[in-house]
């Protein structure tokens, strides 16, 4: 062991950086862009941000951060969609941050609806989302938007469970997932966000 | 096959198992336990410059703390193993995959293995894994001398007396006729360099072992120096799109770049991680992964070509 007992990463802490970015704001997406100007969805809710995690290249185990910055029209810092080597980043959508409910965690870990074997316990950062929220109806939030702590995000897409990820987990996800994998979002107003961070919607005046 | 995701490991010990080659314990830094493996599996260890390589797991399938393999260094290879035991020393951080398994234990009612060297890594625990059931095992091992036969002490207690060790400079030199004649139900496990899996394989057959009871681990991808790679055709059976794979393109990246992404690991046609299947057209098969039965309607598209044309089931 080195004197100092830092782990020395032999890589440089990060696999080399991808192709451009292919990033799509979050309201001319396809389903925002349609969406902000339909009305309804669940309002005066207040959640929480329980978990950040990032990746630093496509496949990497997800990390938790203590805290993030996060990037207006890029993503967070040092995760691989910020960088541009996420397995989807050749792919021109929007994914600057995404997010998944505890809600629906929970509800995977005790096998509700019992579409699959049984319970799916995911560790936190397995289901490769970067923010894990509660009280927050990802669902209703394509194409409005909200806060995390100070910082802006717009709704640009519901999620949708990949292949890839059961790959990756060996675990079969995708059924269990659907229509609870969470929401994509663009960055509106970067900042620094921290688990506890409160999550409210937000007028729809700065878009 | 599958996409396995990528873990930072922490060198946890560091030793060297002969004068060339390089025995590490990984830890992970904050998960107590590392995804589960089977004997014969093997992991995926990024280096600096974006290449991977594949090291077989050597230590114990039960202990799931910590994962172990052993690195030849090769001085006049790619520089991969030349990096491994330069960087990667007790507390370094090295880049690798949750493990895959090519490899694995076949039903059998009797395995034979023949290990050359460096290929002691898979058949240690497949090996130790089989003598602690009971199973009906022999293990040939050879090496230049004991000094230079990674791990024998732990294939020697794994093993006992069902362990013949041939040492060359010892005036022991393996002789493949070794394996015996062929029984019904056996199965022969070879890993080691390509001249020593030559030599079973010529024996083997003479002995009567028939082609599908023998499995070979080759981590280096068949050397071809004459092969001339031609310009082909390649169809998507899905959209009945065709792609022209230049001479100088392979397969797998004429593919990437019309968007169908691909999973993909080493690239060198050992790995298996790219593989798809094709329905017509006949196939240059280059790689060292998929077997001779299942070159009728699988292909490598990281190594492998086609003559004129070929559909893949895409």
């Amino acid at each position: 062991m080195r004197d100092d007992d830092t782990p020395q990463d032999a890589l440089g802490g990060s696999p080399a950086p991808g192709p451009a970015l292919a990033m799509v704001e979050a309201f001319a997406h396809a389903a925002g862009s349609i969406a902000r100007h339909v009305a309804g969805g669940a309002t005066g809710f207040k959640g929480v941000l329980l978990h950040i995690h990032v990746a630093p290249g496509a496949s990497y185990e997800m990390e938790e951060l203590q805290e993030a910055q996060c990037v207006a029209g890029r993503g967070i810092v040092g995760d691989r969609y910020y960088e541009g080597s996420g397995t989807y980043s050749p792919k021109p959508d929007t994914r600057e941050v995404t997010l998944i409910e505890q809600e629906a965690l929970d509800a995977l870990a005790r096998n509700d609806p019992p579409l699959q074997g049984g319970p799916i316990a995911l560790a936190p950062g397995d289901h490769r989302r970067n923010l894990t929220v509660r009280g927050v109806p990802l669902n209703h939030l394509v194409g409005r938007r909200f806060r995390v702590g100070d910082v802006i995000l717009r709704g640009g897409r519901l999620n949708f469970p990949c292949k890839y990820l059961e790959e990756l987990l060996g675990l079969q996800v995708y059924l269990p997932l659907y229509n609870r994998s969470g929401l994509n979002c663009g960055i509106e107003r970067g900042g620094v966000i921290r688990p506890g961070d409160a999550i409210e919607l937000l007028d729809d005046d700065g878009a | 096959m599958t996409a396995r995701v990528v873990m930072k490991l922490r060198v946890e010990a560091a030793r060297l198992a002969t004068p060339g080659v390089l025995h590490l314990t990984l830890v992970h830094a904050s998960r107590p336990e590392l995804p589960a493996w089977e004997p014969g599996a093997h992991v995926d260890l990024r280096l600096p410059d974006g290449r991977i390589r594949q090291y077989s797991l050597c230590g114990d399938p039960q202990d799931r703390r910590t994962y172990q393999i052993a690195i030849k260094r090769e001085d006049a290879g790619r520089g991969a193993s030349r990096w491994a035991h330069d960087a990667l020393v007790e507390g370094a951080v090295a880049h690798v995959s949750a493990p895959r398994n090519n490899f694995p234990i076949r039903e059998a009612a009797r395995h034979v293995f023949v290990l050359g060297g460096i290929g002691v890594t898979p058949g240690l625990p497949m090996a130790h894994s089989l003598a602690a059931e009971g199973a009906d095992v022999a293990v040939h091992f050879c090496a230049r001398s004991a000094a230079d036969a990674p791990l024998l002490a732990e294939l020697s207690a794994a093993c006992g007396d069902r362990l013949s060790t041939w040492f060359s400079a010892e005036g022991r030199r393996f002789d493949p006729r070794a394996v015996g004649p062929y029984c019904e139900g056996a199965c022969l496990y070879v890993c080691g360099p390509q001249r020593l899996l030559d030599a079973v394989r010529d024996a083997a057959d003479a002995l009567g072992w028939p082609e599908t009871s023998i499995h070979a681990e080759a981590f280096q991808a068949t050397l071809d120096e004459n092969f001339k790679p031609e310009p082909f055709e390649a169809k998507l059976a899905s959209t009945g799109a065709t792609l022209h794979v230049p001479a100088d393109r392979s397969l797998l990246e004429v593919l990437r770049d019309h968007g169908v992404t691909m999973p993909s690991s080493c690239e060198l046609g050992v790995c298996g991680s790219c593989v798809c299947g094709y329905r017509d057209g006949v196939v240059i098969h280059r790689d060292a992964v998929i077997s001779v039965a299942d070159r009728q309607d699988r292909i490598a598209p990281c190594v492998s070509r086609a003559r004129v044309s070929v559909t893949l089931d895409l």
